[in-house]
């Protein structure tokens, strides 16, 4: 089944054109990366699946419905975090996850989804006094609290060391065991090789290729999803200019 | 329902953590009204006092909080769940409401236990003319938080539209005790009306005016902060 289907989006601010033409769909369960360097349209189409901007033209279907037009029906099925959004700065960990816990019909324990995400230690600390990766893993945990069915991370591990990077990646994967349906937006290569079923390569507001990361890496004769990635996206510079 | 209750209650909960709101809206009133205590006319600066608490939470605290959300763009991710923007609006107005009482009733009840200033005459009308004047702060407060680019710039705004009011309207301090040419501007400003209506409804003698006019203010200040706000 199909969970997310985007037909020809365009949305341009001003003059700027942010996406141009872009088509995917993503099937229910499983994880979709959305790669691409930064200004390639990736965090607009994404925030055109979750209704906060509307397309100039274009169809999006989210769970069968129009973001632009369903935008709070949908939310109560799909989770978000989002780049560079913050919390106020004396509200304290728990308190957060409850008062995100409250805004759901049907919530996650919001006891068990601290613990999950180790934050229990942290419980009674103001979001202010809260370490990088602490942030981040709040906010990871705040886009799961409403048990979504749809997850949309923009930027899941940037901010995080290496090690809480890997334990992140073993919670999506225990996220993506379950079923949930996961949209990664990321410019870590690694990361999306790891976790993604499938990854579109934006560039300039148009997605360049579209496929599995081992399927990308066989089509480009490279050895890495990395590699792939600069070779799709023009990037490469290892002596092949010809 | 829920989310209102639980966004009510947590704001409620980060206003009481900021050390300025608690001293200015809780502390502050009760602090001048003992200094004022010699007075024989203290039951003049009573109603004054409540107006001010409105006007420090409502004119200067709420927008800078709002812009302040907006720019972190904690508004943003709140728009990207089942909760309507409304609750959170209205969840802030609630917070302040709950904020402003508590200073209310602590420098009315340092008033009339300690220093036997006569209970409020008209206490229905107290109420309705310290709603009206809530109103009249948080509509004043949302078209200050429309209209700054930045947080900084709401703080600032707040400040300096919240002090000429509260000094020149009769909230800090009686307008009877200042000179001509202020009382004159004070005579103008939208606190002022809900400081009479505060004022006649302590005393007694109320007049329907200033409700006539804070009406007027609170419909055409709800309208502008509608048109304006921005969610980001």
């Amino acid at each position: 089944m199909t969970v997310i289907e985007v037909e020809d989006l365009h949305k341009s601010y001003g003059h700027t054109r942010a996406v141009g033409g872009v088509s995917f769909e993503v099937a229910r369960g499983e994880t979709f990366g959305v790669l691409g360097h930064n200004g390639a349209g990736k965090t607009t189409t994404v925030e055109c699946l979750i209704g906060l901007r509307k397309p100039d033209s274009g169809r999006i279907r989210v769970f069968g419905e129009d973001p632009g037009r369903r935008r709070r029906a949908l939310a109560r099925r799909t989770g978000v975090q989002l780049q560079e959004s913050e919390l106020p700065d004396r509200i304290r960990v728990v308190e957060a996850m409850r008062l995100f816990a409250s805004f759901y019909d049907r919530p996650d324990d919001w006891r068990a989804v601290l613990e999950r995400w180790d934050l229990g230690p942290i419980g009674g600390k103001a979001y202010a006094d809260l370490s990088g990766g602490q942030k981040q893993r709040l906010k990871l945990a705040l886009a799961l609290v409403g048990a979504p069915e749809l997850v949309v991370l923009d930027e899941l591990t940037t901010g995080l060391d290496p090690v809480a990077r890997r334990e992140t990646w073993t919670l999506i994967g225990d996220l993506k065991a379950s079923g949930t349906t996961v949209v990664l937006v990321s410019h870590f290569m690694d990361e999306a090789e790891e976790l993604c079923d499938r990854v579109a390569v934006f560039r300039r507001g148009r997605i360049v290729a579209l496929g599995s990361p081992r399927g990308l890496v066989a089509e480009t004769g490279t050895g890495s999803l990395e590699e792939a990635y600069l070779e799709l996206t023009g990037e490469r510079r290892d002596g092949v200019e010809a | 329902m829920r989310a209102f209750a639980h966004l009510s209650a947590t704001e409620l909960r980060l206003l009481s953590r900021d050390p300025s709101s608690l001293f200015f809206m809780v502390a502050f009133p009760a602090m001048l009204l003992i200094l004022n205590g010699g007075s024989e006319t203290l039951e003049i600066f009573v109603p004054g006092y409540l107006a001010m608490i409105l006007a420090i939470g409502g004119i200067a605290t709420l927008p800078a909080v709002m812009a302040t959300y907006r720019e972190r763009k904690v508004l943003r991710r709140i728009a990207t769940t089942p909760v309507s923007p409304l609750v959170v609006l209205t969840a802030q107005i609630a917070a302040q409401l709950a904020m402003a009482l508590a200073g209310a009733v602590i420098v009315a009840g340092v008033a009339v236990f300690w220093f036997g200033v006569a209970l409020p005459r008209n206490p229905a009308l107290l109420v309705l003319a310290f709603l009206a004047c809530a109103l009249l702060c948080y509509a004043i407060g949302f078209v200050i938080a429309a209209v700054a680019p930045r947080a900084r710039a709401a703080e600032l705004m707040g400040m300096l539209i919240m002090f000429p009011m509260i000094f020149l309207g009769g909230a800090a301090i009686p307008r009877e005790g200042l000179s001509g040419e202020l009382s004159e501007i004070g005579q103008h400003l939208p606190l002022t009306y809900a400081v009479t209506a505060l004022r006649e409804s302590w005393l007694g003698n109320p007049t329907i005016t200033p409700y006539i006019v804070l009406t007027g203010i609170i419909v055409l200040g709800t309208a502008a902060a509608v048109a304006l706000f921005r969610w980001e």
